[in-house]
């Protein structure tokens, strides 16, 4: 009540005047009434009620902030932070390795980042997590909807065909396996019609549009409140060419990685976003480095960098703040990502008797 | 749709002069601007200006179609999906032949065939649909003055004969393959952009570059140092622009 008029969200033009007029405090403000305010800044009644509503609007999302009310508030124990984790899902992979090193899998609420050279199988990745989220909760999957945001083109419809039929009787023998009555039930919903008609494709020509439905996602996603990934496939492509001007790049950048932070928490769900590679040369040697320069690297949680090692693929978890480091192998196969040796089938996707979705975490095993 | 004007956003017209004092006139100059100075150049309320954001945003944001959608749309029309190279064992492994609506790119060291392989693909192209191809006509940008006339000649009429099998069915063929020679990235560039009209003019179900390293190599050393940006900087418009035509039209690259 006592907020200063200087830092309402009301018209820069409002604000002058209002300071000018000598109101100082919000609380005078609301005492003065619309009527008052008209007559003694010079503006139409109506325009006085307005600012009045957007005041009382700001105070009491203030008030409800410092009383610690539930949805608003940014605040809350680490031990309520704690339960909230654990009873989280993650987002399987199919490929337990890459599983294992991320703790489980692609966590909700965080900022995933996959770099790598063209051609090694980030947009397979990506279109596999789309299949992937959609797995029951009973299967051991979030049960959610996904958007794919693409900026390069290189979404082919066949290849997640390809992908959800395998996922489809992976689910199918696990059933068989265990014959319990809501995999059952599960398995009639989960077939290849719906995984697909659930999966949002957006194509994004050029960084405006980009940035559009970036600011459109929240509205979408109220709308469809199952989704539970939003994948961004590409987002170097967009700003690498045709961008003279380096200090817009960051600044559209940043909002861009601040907006998808804020969906992401708000909604509870993972994104996932992929950035290309670009050569740093160095003194004597040039490495690879992803792209889109040192300050983006802050804007993802978790990043993960593929790379060749002569014919064999490598994911390494570059960035973590609960994983240490280290490097699987991966295989990429007419079912989609998998490990380098097939795992045995039942144990990845079960869960313990607390939780039916989360995996247990096992040790390193090196 | 980023030069798209704000009038046609549907902004009050008010609300757009006063933007173009400020020299903002089309979608990309307003997104491009933080909350921060929208206020201030609009002169509304914070809650107003994001409600501005979101009107504007629409007209700009792609339409959403479900991977379900797409897959029925393709599956509709499943022989415009690929164009058949005639050899088997590639195809198998293309998943049909070359797709349309997207690039591909063909790499070898020199004197492999990618020429021979880019004159065949547009013989095929030119061929009705009953037969595999895709019945349209061929736009060919040749850079290293490679493509002979005459072995596009033989290599149909020896492919195809019974088909080719009047003077009158070759030249309706060679007729539908426009060749244009550039020599340098900015007329290539140039004539990329131009393509879009002559796509729907002509007809046109295939576009063909070769090469484009040849052009690029040329005219960028990258050993000069800010020869690298630039070069990545003229790839990546050209692609940019492809890849839209491609898909626009879908037709192969």
């Amino acid at each position: 009540m006592q907020r200063d008029v200087g830092s309402l969200p009301l018209a820069p033009a409002l604000r002058a005047r209002l300071v000018a007029a000598g109101f100082q405090t919000a609380q005078e403000l609301l005492e003065t009434g619309p009527c008052g305010l008209s007559k003694e800044i010079g503006i139409s009644k109506e325009e006085a009620l307005e600012a009045l509503q957007v005041v009382r609007q700001e105070c009491h999302g203030d008030a409800a902030r410092t009383a610690g009310g539930s949805g608003a508030t940014r605040k809350c124990t680490a031990l309520e932070l704690l339960e909230e984790e654990q009873a989280q899902g993650f987002i399987i992979t199919f490929c337990s390795a890459l599983d294992n090193i991320l703790g489980g899998g692609v966590q909700l609420t965080k900022i995933t980042e996959i770099c790598g050279a063209p051609g090694v199988g980030k947009t397979q990745l990506c279109m596999q997590l789309a299949v992937d989220v959609q797995i029951p909760e009973c299967f051991g999957g979030v049960a959610g909807e996904a958007v794919f945001i693409d900026t390069e083109g290189s979404f082919m419809v066949e290849r997640v065909v390809d992908i959800a039929t395998a996922c489809v009787q992976h689910c199918q023998l696990i059933a068989e396996a265990h014959q319990e009555e809501d995999h059952l039930k599960a398995l009639e919903t989960f077939s290849l019609e719906s995984i697909l008609s659930h999966i949002y494709y957006f194509r994004c020509r050029d960084y405006i549009e980009l940035l559009a439905q970036v600011y459109l996602l929240p509205d979408f996603l109220s709308e469809h409140s199952k989704v539970r990934l939003v994948v961004v496939d590409g987002i170097a492509f967009p700003f690498r060419h045709d961008f003279e001007d380096l200090s817009l790049r960051t600044r559209l950048l940043n909002g861009l990685a601040q907006q998808l932070i804020i969906i992401a928490n708000d909604h509870k769900l993972a994104v996932v976003l992929t950035n290309q590679m670009t050569t740093r040369i160095g003194q004597s040697q040039s490495t690879l480095v992803p792209a889109l320069g040192e300050s983006w690297g802050h804007a993802a949680t978790v990043r993960l960098i593929f790379h060749w090692d002569n014919s064999q693929r490598l994911a390494t978890l570059y960035k973590s703040p609960s994983q240490k480091e280290s490097t699987i192998q991966y295989h990429i196969t007419s079912h989609g990502f998998r490990d380098v040796q097939p795992p045995a089938v039942t144990q990845n996707i079960e869960g313990t008797e607390m939780n039916p979705r989360k995996r247990p975490r096992r040790e390193e095993e090196k | 749709m980023a030069a798209k004007k704000l009038r046609r956003a549907k902004l009050s017209q008010e609300l757009c002069e006063r933007l173009s004092r400020h020299q903002i006139t089309t979608c990309q100059d307003f997104l491009c601007l933080s909350l921060l100075e929208l206020m201030k150049v609009t002169g509304q309320s914070y809650y107003n200006v994001q409600k501005l954001l979101r009107k504007v945003s629409r007209a700009c944001a792609p339409k959403m179609q479900t991977a379900y959608e797409m897959k029925l749309r393709k599956s509709v029309n499943p022989s415009s999906a690929f164009l058949s190279t005639t050899l088997h064992s590639l195809d198998k492994v293309l998943h049909g032949g070359v797709p349309c609506g997207s690039l591909t790119e063909i790499t070898s060291p020199p004197g492999c065939g990618k020429t021979q392989f880019c004159i065949m693909v547009s013989v095929l192209a030119t061929l009705p649909v009953s037969m595999g191809g895709l019945d349209g006509a061929v736009i060919y940008i040749d850079t290293e003055s490679a493509f002979s006339a005459e072995r596009l000649i033989e290599i149909a009429g020896n492919r195809f004969p019974t088909y080719f099998d009047s003077d009158e069915k070759l030249f309706c063929m060679t007729r539908s393959i426009h060749l244009y020679r550039e020599l340098t990235c900015g007329s290539v560039l140039k004539r990329i952009m131009s393509l879009e009209e002559e796509i729907i003019s002509k007809k046109v179900k295939l576009i063909v570059i070769d090469s484009v390293a040849s052009v690029v190599r040329k005219e960028f050393d990258t050993k000069l140092q800010g020869n690298l940006a630039e070069r990545s900087n003229f790839l990546a418009r050209g692609a940019s622009v492809l890849k839209y035509l491609a898909e626009e039209f879908s037709i192969p690259v």
